[in-house]
């Protein structure tokens, strides 16, 4: 197939007839189109952090070849294989919140619901996949936004700014997303100094430890654990306990220079 | 009516509005206008929605869907995707009107009343420029404004055509002021957005808004001077009924001005124009609107519409006369213009 800059896979954007998308919500793109859509998101996501659409598409948009790899990971692993060809989703619809509030404390699925409380969100919000051009690879990226919830839960991280940004340099090292790397590095350029100290010297390199020491959380069948004790799940999973930061040496912005490296 | 279609045959094409008889430039012997019509009210066709194929009975639904979920940033999306030229063209439009004082404009499809506010502006400025002409104007008991309030009583209270969901809205404007212009939209989502912009600009008392549909206006024949459509006739399903439609209400004499997108025969400027149109315009909606596909199906209309030449046959068969057409921007938009005498 002839490569061209503004050709949409699969028919050209002039076609006189109606091609079916590979999936629902699949909106075929030409090279151009994804690179004005990457640096456009780029751009809307650093300057209107409430645009969660726009982190997606960056996600969609630079993510193919760590999708692939991702994928290739996940046929290796006969869980991995089982979620690929079972394809379970989580929303209100799949999961059954009111069953997971009433299991004890301190199990995975409790935990989860508490943070969904505590943080007043919903597993509803995540936007469709639209960009990728693989129907396999779009169900992969679903599955990643839907299981980051459940990855704030086990590394026990808030969704304010400091809590994604940890979060986000975790799934870089973790997933090798591309958006992932990006929101780690742009992300802190919202925060104060003081974050961004407690980021530099605290979360970043636990969150770096973790990405690489945990087990791919791809492979794993959350919806089948939910009744595991948290801490167990966390153990078996390899993943390091949250850093402490001492009281002592939470300073103000003032005195953080000198705390710099 | 069937005999005088069947003769027609060999002299042209009738009319479908005022059963005038066209001579058509090209074969004469053409099928006329009016059994392609019957054809289509009979069974039920496919028409266009962008390059998608739908029923015709989903088609407006369709392109009420697209233009609610845009119509909040739609005014941002027109700046973006033509960098400020619309805007442009768009004082080019009022400026081929050139409306005197004391005209009653229709405008349809004016859904956020860029049209309506640029024709109160334009009136406004014309009777201060009377005002100054005619020194000692304003000393008179008559001055020139009063002129107008004297079509004002053949000029239909806007609660006689309302839909029932706009009449608590427009009780305040209910004819009492001088409702030059009132503004045409099917969909309400523009409207409510046209009328916080007439707040912004305190003109909320010049115009009035109307919910209704181009191929069937709520309006009584012959009860405006002017009928204007930017930006909005490819959007309708069937295109020679908004014609007819805006023929009946034009009074005679009547102007029909339609600012509309079309094709550009220059295929350097073609080929760039289609690029940036296909390539760049539904990221922008992305990016701007969270809203890709309405953005493609704004651009695959705008390659669905008739050319500038076939429109204006379209006018002509309506019933206009002394129809004439002006590029914009090497034919990416044009303005058609048609007279009923």
């Amino acid at each position: 197939m002839e490569f061209s800059l503004w050709s949409s896979p699969p028919a050209p954007p002039n076609a006189e007839e109606w091609t079916p998308p590979l999936y629902p919500e699949h909106v075929p793109t030409s090279f151009l189109q994804k690179a004005l859509l990457t640096v456009g998101s780029a751009a809307v996501a650093i300057t209107d952090p409430y645009r969660h659409d726009m982190i997606a598409v960056l996600g969609e948009t630079t993510g193919y070849y760590a999708l692939m790899r991702i994928r290739d990971q996940m046929k290796a692993d006969p869980v991995g294989q089982q979620i690929l060809s079972e394809r379970p989703r989580i929303n209100t619809r799949t999961i059954d919140l009111e069953e997971l509030r009433a299991l004890p404390e301190g199990t995975f699925g409790k935990e989860y619901v508490n943070w969904l409380d505590r943080n007043d969100v919903t597993p509803d919000s995540r936007a469709p996949v639209k960009f990728i051009d693989d129907e396999e690879l779009a169900y992969v990226i679903q599955r990643y936004r839907e299981i980051h919830d459940l990855f704030h839960t086990l590394l026990d991280m808030p969704t304010n700014m400091l809590g994604e940004c940890t979060v986000k340099m975790f799934e870089a090292v973790h997933t090798g997303l591309p958006m992932c790397a990006l929101g780690a590095v742009f992300g802190p350029l919202r925060l104060s100094s003081k974050q961004r100290w407690k980021l530099r010297n605290y979360y970043f390199p636990w969150a770096v430890r973790a990405g690489y020491s945990t087990k791919t959380l791809m492979n794993v069948y959350f919806e089948k654990r939910f009744h595991e004790p948290l801490e167990d799940l966390k153990a078996d999973l390899k993943i390091p306990p949250p850093p402490h930061i001492p009281s002592s040496t939470i300073v103000n912005s003032n005195h953080s220079r000198l705390y710099r490296s | 009516m069937a005999a005088l279609r069947r003769v027609s045959v060999h002299l042209g094409r009738v009319c479908r509005c005022s059963n005038r008889i066209i001579v058509s430039r090209r074969n004469l012997s053409e099928q006329t206008s009016s059994d392609e019509s019957d054809k289509k009210e009979s069974t039920e066709r496919s028409t266009h929605f962008g390059f998608e194929s739908i029923n015709e009975s989903e088609k407006t639904g369709k392109v009420h869907e697209v233009f609610s979920n845009v119509a909040s940033k739609y005014d941002v999306m027109n700046d973006a995707m033509s960098l400020g030229v619309h805007r442009l063209w768009k004082d080019r439009f009022m400026q081929v009107l050139d409306p005197l004082p004391g005209t009653r404009l229709l405008d349809v499809a004016g859904g956020t009343g860029d049209i309506a506010f640029r024709f109160i502006n334009w009136v406004k400025e014309k009777e201060q420029q009377q005002r100054k002409a005619t020194p000692g104007a304003e000393f008179r008991l008559n001055p020139l404004e009063t002129d107008e309030p004297a079509s004002t009583p053949e000029f239909p209270s806007a609660e006689d055509y309302l839909n029932t969901e706009q009449r608590a809205d427009t009780s305040d404007t209910d004819g009492k002021k001088d409702s030059k212009v009132i503004v045409c939209d099917i969909n309400q989502s523009m409207l409510e957005v046209g009328k916080e912009r007439a707040k912004k600009l305190e003109l909320e008392d010049d115009v009035v808004w109307v919910t209704g549909n181009a191929e069937e206006l709520p309006f009584p024949d012959n009860s405006v001077d002017a009928y204007t459509i930017a930006f909005g006739i490819r959007n309708v399903t069937h295109i020679e009924k908004a014609l007819c439609e805006a023929y009946r209400v034009l009074t005679p004499g009547g102007r029909f001005l339609c600012l509309e997108f079309s094709q550009v025969s220059n295929p350097l400027i073609s080929s760039v124009y289609d690029l940036y149109s296909f390539q760049v315009i539904p990221v922008l909606g992305e990016l701007i609107a969270s809203d890709w596909k309405s953005y493609q199906y704004l651009v695959e209309s705008i390659r669905k519409f008739p050319n500038q030449e076939e429109f204006a046959e379209m006018i002509r068969e309506a019933g206009f006369r002394m129809v004439s057409y002006d590029n914009l921007t090497s034919g990416v938009a044009a303005i058609h213009s048609g007279f009923k005498i």
